[in-house]
């Protein structure tokens, strides 16, 4: 358990400085994007007020007022986290293969320490998880700055109602940013499960050398099918299951295979891996 | 005691051991000998559960390799085993994080007989400099048993000696080290123990004094013997 928080800790250290700088590009689009977006719609928004002597609220009645969704809509908001989303899916391959390619094969020291070596499959999966986490942290707190920034520039009159939640945009990425606790633990609950499988397909590889791209593929399509199988049988069986029981088939099948993914990794590292 | 039982192993194939065996003693230097890709290495790595074997049993003091193991034996592999953006003195804060047989005054000590700067990056190591942390990270674990991977290939003559005195000094003494190389002269006269392999197989196994003693032949000799044979 010791060893295994200092992996969790080796581990994220030794993606912090990407990581710094996904933040810092992530804040500094999102923050200037803000500015210039609420600054582009006031200009045009004086300007034609101007032009055509309009009030305040004559303007509302005729334009309509500032919805925030034109800041989150807009590639300043949505680019950073588009690059985050990709460079994290990269890290969850790059996490692995990092320590065995390159001059120094950190993989022998790794596996040569005197603990169990599915404490390195939990690091790393642990640390893809906080490495996420943190990143939609950072994400709510800018979302608040961002508003900040826009009360700052457009008067509040201009401005529709805006809640992280109502607003269709999040409605979209609602798998990001989940409405409710339980809906927030499913949602990266599944995403630690689709980590699992990769890491774990990723072991196989790395077993069976070229074979093993197979093996893992079929290993990744077997997982993906039970996991969805109770959702085809609904789909069968129409009208036919509760939601509960909807809820629990998916539940156990999910078990299933994140069970299984730790039990195959444990065992082929115990048993068949290769550096 | 280290007891390799039977092992084969198969890429594909290719079977690159073939019906292994051979023990290594505490307390004795025994060097695997054999030119590139006999399979000196492989064995080395299924002694440290790196690699799997398809059959046969490897043994340290009668019992498998288990996590615990690593307490006790370690391997020096030919290429450094540590991340090359750390320096020197985060390596060996690393190594006493993880392992309860990290010795640091022994690292303290052979920092100073490499003549080594611990806060030199190992990114900017010479390569002989970077094959002396290779060698401290493996030698300053109080360790019962030392695998070290071809020590001497690819570094200057300066660092070679300075290394080949770490074999005749208390860093060894006790215990049980098994060497590979496929140039003997560096360490003909260190070693104990030759072990002779060609293509996957021991061609035979001997005591250097006994041999010395009883035929009054070198290793070089013995491996003419063998190999031209």
């Amino acid at each position: 358990m010791k060893n295994y928080l200092k992996l969790v800790n080796f581990e994220v250290n030794r993606f912090f400085k990407l990581y710094l700088i996904l933040i810092g590009l992530t804040m500094l689009s999102q923050l200037i994007g803000a500015g210039i977006i609420s600054q582009t719609y006031m200009k045009n928004a004086k300007q034609l007020m101007a032009e055509n002597q309009l009030s305040m609220n004559q303007y509302v009645e005729q334009y309509g007022t500032f919805s925030f969704d034109r800041f989150t809509d807009s590639e300043w908001f949505l680019l950073p986290i588009f690059f985050c989303i990709a460079m994290l899916m990269i890290y969850v391959f790059f996490i692995w293969y990092r320590d065995w390619f390159g001059k120094n094969t950190f993989i022998y020291r790794l596996f040569m320490l005197p603990t169990e070596r599915i404490a390195i499959y939990f690091a790393k999966l642990t640390t893809i998880m906080l490495l996420v986490l943190g990143l939609i942290a950072l994400q709510i707190l800018l979302i608040l700055m961002e508003k900040q920034i826009v009360n700052k520039i457009i008067p509040i009159d201009l401005q529709s109602n805006f809640s992280i939640y109502a607003s269709s945009t999040l409605n979209m990425w609602r798998w990001l940013y989940p409405t409710s606790f339980t809906e927030f633990i499913l949602v990266y609950a599944l995403g630690l499960l689709f980590v699992a499988v990769i890491f774990t397909a990723i072991l196989i590889e790395r077993s069976y050398g070229l074979k093993g791209i197979f093996y893992a593929i079929f290993y990744g399509l077997l997982s993906l099918g039970v996991f969805f199988a109770p959702i085809l049988l609904v789909n069968v069986y129409t009208n036919y299951f509760y939601p509960l029981e909807i809820f629990l088939m998916v539940l156990v099948t999910s078990m299933i295979v994140l069970g299984s993914a730790i039990w195959i990794a444990n065992h082929l590292l115990k048993y068949k891996i290769r550096v | 005691m280290i007891e390799v039982k039977n092992v084969n192993k198969k890429y594909g194939r290719k079977q690159v051991l073939k019906d292994i065996s051979f023990t290594a003693e505490k307390g004795e230097i025994t060097c695997l000998i054999g030119i590139n890709g006999v399979g000196k290495t492989t064995i080395m790595k299924a002694i440290m559960a790196l690699t799997p074997i398809n059959s046969g049993e490897i043994l340290m003091d009668g019992e498998k390799i288990t996590k615990k193991s690593f307490e006790k034996i370690t391997f020096i592999p030919d290429t450094i085993t540590m991340l090359p953006q750390m320096k020197i003195n985060e390596a060996f804060a690393f190594m006493a994080d993880f392992y309860k047989s990290w010795n640091p005054q022994r690292a303290e000590e052979l920092l100073q007989f490499f003549k080594l700067d611990p806060n030199e990056r190992i990114a900017n190591l010479s390569k002989g400099n970077t094959a002396k942390v290779n060698m401290l990270l493996g030698l300053s674990l109080d360790v019962d048993y030392l695998l070290m991977d071809e020590p001497f290939s690819g570094i200057d003559i300066f660092s070679r000696e300075q290394i080949a005195e770490v074999f005749t000094s208390h860093l060894i003494e006790e215990r049980g080290v098994i060497i590979t190389t496929h140039e003997i002269s560096d360490i003909e006269h260190l070693i104990d123990k030759a072990v002779l392999m060609d293509d996957g197989a021991v061609l035979r196994e001997f005591s250097v004094e006994e041999v010395r003693e009883n035929e009054g032949k070198s290793v070089v000799d013995v491996m003419r013997e063998v190999y031209r044979a």
